[in-house]
């Protein structure tokens, strides 16, 4: 990538690419013994008082942002794989990355990601949890206004909170946000969050793209507080954005940004080419070969813990078999999958949904699963099963194609596996968690415990594969509180162990996030939660 | 004499009638008598489209590969062979052979065209020429539902259809048929009005002939030729649209493809100068190019032979 | 008399659209998962959802939502998206403009031509002239649209930038810059649309020149332009005419490749869109759009042929 290494003195960790912050991380580790973790970074960060100034270069690119001052001026376009008349200004339903992106460019939240994760201060200028994580407070920047130039206060924030709380709420990740009972004001500036159980990660999660701020009584009419103000919004054409004169930080490089959606992945990637978008998400791994050999676009690939899997259900014939599982298990070639199907870009998966990206959380102990068809037809022999039905929807990059390789390895161990492709549209309600094998995919939540405990603690609402193991669940709620970090990565481990062998989740891969951008575009952040560096890119990009 | 005899000897008449009648089959205002004598081009035809049926037979047992064998070395790849065996026309994009993926598809490209395509006509030429033939309100109550059908694009139809009873072959035919009798039936009916009220069905009429009649010695045989040059192109409609489906991620199940869908998943090879779309292209056009060409074969011998001396 | 039917056939056409839209609105309420669960997706709890179908007014009856639709919709009143929250009017004002201008180019473009080549086809029959047409036009209709639409792509933007890859409008451009930007879509459908049209215009007159009274006139030693402009083309409008109206609708309905490809904000695409996320108002709303301009495109070619075969002008 075009990585144009400088470092200069006032560098916070997550300035750094990923190969220099895993240097650092070595070095850490050395010098204190110890595990360099997410939390610790989060106490440095509190500690030295990070303020929003600083903050604001801690979210660019590697080095590349540091080499030159970034230019000012310029506009350009992003295409998003997605849209239509369902498009929203609401953050609560954002569901998409074009939703995202306009998100990001139009509202701020109080917390950020930074590269690595760390929760970092936007609309809050600092955010502590009391000594247990049952309460948070958040003192709230005073120099903000709302683009029609009213000042931002707390009761914005407690509105727009609180629209993920209640009985009559709608919001997508009202279940994620379930752990708060109650946002309150404190001061005009400053709010609290009564938690019903401890939650340390609140901070983190406060980060996501639906915990977007919105004016007090409004639901998402693109008055916001952030980078661009919105100047037309038309829902599955195009919105542009201008850049807010008034920002409270540095503000957007660029005057303008516009950002529309090709659906065609075709079009997408010769689009980005003939140079009509500057910015697209979602590229193929069909398409890598041809954006790469492009000289005037880059391929941007993100390690990610995006995972292409297949759920059984445990509950129901054939997964209530575990025999059955195992041999869906070995009949995936890994390798295959991730060099050949995936390009390289992509991680082989152990049936975990934890990945490298997840940090240190990742258990490397546990013993890789292979490709195994001899093992597979043993497991499929005692289960007395020769044919088995999957549910496939274009739900996770590559999960069709992986589907159809296993398909392929298992007849030529005489196992029938039959795919059963379904639009996508309807696929979340009528066959996940109701037919018993389908495919699967789940967003990257920004902490492993996160991560597991929405798909496997156990009587969860999203317990897709009905696996419900009480040790799992005790592990979950002890390894929040654990603060010794050689304690907690052995919880993590022991949680993931329990997966591999127990669940009824087939994992043979995480996809990278693969998008393409032109080559003239600098300073893209790299926050692993979404397209195009986490759609953090609209305040920090500029043009060489 | 009893009843049935007077039957049988008025039907008796009945016949002696219609074969005096067809004796006047070489008078200039009688329909063209077929005679099947093709041009070169259609020969050439028919060779090609006796090759695809053959393939639509035999293919799956001479394939050098199944269809859904990712035995390739990697995707896109010209011809090669490995230690699974050669792969004369390269592979797609997952690494399968397209050679083995063509002989394969041509039983769903073919056998769902050609069966929803008649069966379209069947119901659509039906109900058209029922629709001339009567008028008045059977007309009305038929043209008005069929219009009801056509006028919503067909795509939307096939979506919302295979999103609510699933995707399979039979369902797919059913759809096509359904959706391309709209037209047909349109085209059925006002060559039927045209022909209705031309001079030798009005005589016909006049001398009491009977409906079905009409329909099989005038109407019928005047409508041919433009609903033959229609068959042939609808039998393409109906293959792009089943590959249309595809690009709305329906269509038929894999690892079974069509050829319009594997042109469609191998659309991204073109950049890299693979064939992978370009052979199932290929495969299509052929087969429905020789389909046409045939159809224009015969109405070009059937039809305006005074015309053609003119010219 | 002309006036009559032409009034007589409106009032059907209104029933039409009243059954188009009982049909669409059963269709659409049919398909597994409703508006709430396809905006929530994976993340939809018993809770949110029935939180969200009261709010969205989706929890009532279906026939009751249907009652106050046809209610507001003669009003009217075309209704809020219920999957975005935008009016649908909104949403489908420029898409409308965009679609009409697109198909209002493309058979600007196509139907001259298509009925001159039909016309010169049909006068060779036969002749090396004739098969050229033919195997050209057969050419282009058998490959798929989005192989035609790609490798246009590829060719004139991705390799000679000579035209833009996606119909992309900003909304401000001139009159040739829209003509650029729309360049790569209307060549697309100019070659489909023509060929079928192409292809009936030869077959209608070719079917005419075999009638008798054309022979006659032969005999006659009527010179052949005359006769084929004079007489054979106007006894073949009608089957003609009909084959335009369909494609005219085509292009108004169902050019949901050809927009997606180059991102063009039609109505096709929009109509798709709502089945996909089962938003009823914008599903009908599309259906009347679509029903209307066909009904009326179909009374047009009903009319012409009326009008080009004397005999049908006589009621019977």
């Amino acid at each position: 990538m075009k990585d144009k290494k400088s470092v200069s003195g006032e560098l916070g960790f997550s300035d750094l690419d990923s190969h220099h912050q895993a240097l650092v991380e070595k070095i850490l580790r050395k010098k204190r013994g110890g595990d360099y973790s997410r939390r610790d970074a989060l106490k440095l960060m509190m500690a030295t008082g990070v303020t929003a100034a600083t903050a604001s270069n801690l979210f660019v690119t590697g080095g590349q942002a540091m080499a030159q001052t970034p230019k000012k001026g310029g506009s350009v376009r992003f295409a998003s794989s997605l849209h239509g008349p369902d498009d929203q200004l609401d953050p609560p339903k954002f569901t998409s990355t074009i939703d995202y992106t306009r998100g990001r460019a139009t509202y701020n939240s109080l917390v950020q990601h930074a590269n690595d994760l760390t929760p970092q201060p936007e609309l809050a200028e600092s955010f502590e949890p009391n000594a247990d994580a049952t309460e948070w407070t958040f003192k709230l920047r005073k120099d903000v206004t709302w683009h029609d130039g009213s000042p931002f206060t707390a009761d914005d924030v407690v509105y727009s909170m609180s629209r993920h709380q209640g009985e009559d709420s709608t919001s997508v990740i009202k279940s994620v946000m379930a752990s708060v009972d109650e946002w309150k004001k404190v001061g005009p500036h400053e709010v609290k969050a009564i938690l019903n159980t401890p939650n340390a990660d609140l901070a983190v999660l406060l980060g996501m793209f639906q915990n977007k701020v919105v004016k007090d009584g409004t639901t998402g009419d693109g008055i916001g507080t952030g980078p661009y103000t919105m100047e037309s919004f038309e829902p599955g054409v195009k919105s542009v954005h201008k850049r807010n004169e008034n920002y409270w930080r540095d503000g957007s490089n660029l005057d303008a940004i516009e950002i529309t959606g090709i659906t065609d992945p075709v079009a997408r990637v010769n689009a980005v080419i003939a140079g009509d978008m500057d910015l697209v998400s979602l590229i193929e791994p069909k398409a890598f070969r041809q954006v790469e050999a492009a000289g005037n676009v880059t391929l941007l690939s993100a390690p990610a813990a995006l995972q292409v899997g297949i759920c059984i259900l445990l509950n129901t014939a054939p997964g209530n078999n575990p025999d059955f599982v195992k041999g869906m298990q070995f009949i995936q070639d890994r390798e295959r999958i991730v060099n050949k199907l995936l390009k390289g870009k992509g991680t082989i998966g152990n049936d975990t949904p934890i990945s490298v990206a997840h940090g240190t959380d990742f258990c490397s102990e546990l013993p890789q699963r292979e490709f195994d068809p001899d093992k597979a037809k043993f497991h499929f022999k005692k289960a007395g099963i020769s044919t088995a039905e999957l549910f496939v929807a274009p739900v996770a990059p590559g999960i069709e194609d992986v589907s159809l390789l296993a398909q392929a390895n298992a007849a030529k161990i005489g196992f029938d596996l039959k795919i059963k492709k379904v639009p996508t549209d309807g696929y979340w309600g009528a066959v996940w968690m109701k037919e018993p094998m389908n495919a699967v995919t789940w967003n990257m939540r920004p902490t492993a415990n996160s991560q597991m405990a929405i798909q496997f603690a156990p009587g969860a609402e999203w317990n897709d594969t009905y696996w419900n193991n009480d040790r799992m669940g005790e592990l979950l709620s002890l390894s929040l509180a654990e603060t010794d970090s050689d304690k907690r990565h052995a919880m993590y481990c022991e949680m993931q162990t329990l997966i591999h062998e127990g669940s009824g989740m087939v994992i043979p891969a995480f996809s990278n996030i693969n998008d393409a951008v032109a080559n003239n575009i600098m300073g893209i952040p790299k926050v692993p939660l979404g397209q195009i560096g986490g759609c953090e890119w609209p305040e920090f990009i500029w043009l060489a | 004499m009893t009843e049935n005899t007077a039957k049988t000897e008025h039907k008796a008449n009945e016949e002696e009638v219609i074969a005096k009648l067809d004796a006047f089959a070489e008078l200039p205002d009688a329909p063209p008598k077929r005679r099947l004598k093709l041009s070169w081009v259609g020969k050439i035809a028919v060779g090609i489209v006796v090759f695809w049926m053959a393939v639509v037979v035999i293919g799956p047992y001479i394939a050098p590969f199944h269809e859904m064998d990712m035995d390739g070395d990697d995707s896109f790849l010209d011809a090669h062979s490995n230690e699974y065996g050669t792969f004369y026309l390269g592979t797609d994009y997952l690494g399968r052979d397209t050679l083995s993926r063509i002989a394969f598809g041509a039983r769903n490209t073919i056998g769902i065209s050609v069966i929803a395509t008649l069966l379209a006509y069947c119901i659509g030429i039906t109900l058209g020429i029922a629709a001339a033939v009567k008028g008045g309100w059977t007309d009305m109550i038929i043209s008005r539902i069929n219009d009801s059908i056509l006028s919503l694009p067909a795509i939307m139809l096939g979506l919302i259809a295979i999103a609510a009873l699933g995707s399979s072959v039979p369902i797919l035919i059913s759809i096509a048929a359904i959706i391309y009798a709209t037209s047909v039936f349109r085209i059925a009916r006002a060559l039927g009005q045209d022909i209705m009220v031309q001079d030798f069905v009005e005589a016909a009429q006049a001398r009491g002939e009977g409906l079905w009649w009409i329909i099989k010695s005038e109407v019928l045989p005047n409508a041919a030729m433009p609903l033959a040059t229609d068959f042939g192109l609808r039998l393409v409609f109906v293959v792009l649209f089943i590959s249309s489906l595809s690009f709305l991620g329906l269509g038929i199940q894999p690892p079974a493809s069509d050829w319009g869908s594997m042109v469609r998943e191998n659309l991204q090879g073109l950049v890299y100068g693979s064939y992978a779309a370009i052979w199932p292209a290929i495969a299509i056009a052929t087969f429905t190019i020789a389909i046409n060409l045939i159809v224009d074969d015969i109405s070009a011998k059937s039809g305006g032979n005074l015309a053609k001396k003119m010219v | 008399m002309m006036a009559q039917m032409v009034l007589r056939r409106l009032g059907i056409g209104f029933i039409m659209l009243i059954v188009v839209s009982i049909i669409v609105f059963i269709g659409t309420s049919i398909l597994p998962g409703d508006v709430a669960q396809i905006i929530l997706g994976q993340s939809a709890t018993p809770e949110t959802l029935a939180a969200l179908r009261a709010q969205l007014g989706t929890d009532q009856p279906l026939y009751i939502q249907y009652l106050s639709w046809l209610g507001n919709m003669m009003t009217g009143d075309l209704g809020i998206s219920k999957a975005g929250g935008a009016t649908i009017a909104s949403l489908i004002g420029g898409r409308l403009g965009n679609t009409m201008m697109m198909a209002g180019i493309v058979s600007a473009i196509a139907i001259p031509l298509s009925v001159a080549l039909g016309l010169w086809a049909a006068m060779h029959p036969g002749t090396w002239l004739d098969r050229i047409i033919t195997f050209c036009t057969l050419s282009l209709i058998s490959v798929p649209e989005f192989f035609i639409a790609t490798i246009l792509v590829l060719v004139l933007a991705v390799e000679l930038h000579w035209l833009p890859s996606t119909a992309y409008l900003s909304g401000d451009e001139t009159f040739w810059q829209l003509m650029k930007s729309l360049a790569m879509p209307l060549i697309t459908l100019v070659i489909v649309v023509s060929a079928q049209m192409i292809r009936m215009t030869r077959a209608g007159i070719l079917n005419v020149m075999s009638s008798p009274y054309i022979e006659m006139a032969i005999l006659k030693g009527v010179p052949r332009r005359r006769i084929i402009l004079r007489h054979a083309f106007f006894n073949a409008i009608g089957p003609i005419v009909n084959v335009i109206a369909l494609n005219l609708a085509y292009l108004v309905s169902g050019v949901v490749i050809v927009e997606t490809i180059f991102a063009y904000p039609g109505l096709a695409k929009l109509m798709i869109d709502g089945v996909q996320t089962r938003d009823l108002p914008l599903v009908q709303a599309c259906a009347m759009i679509f029903s209307g301009t066909y009904v009326a495109l179909i009374l047009v070619a009903d009319v012409a042929s009326i009008l080009s075969n004397p005999r049908l002008r006589q009621p019977k």
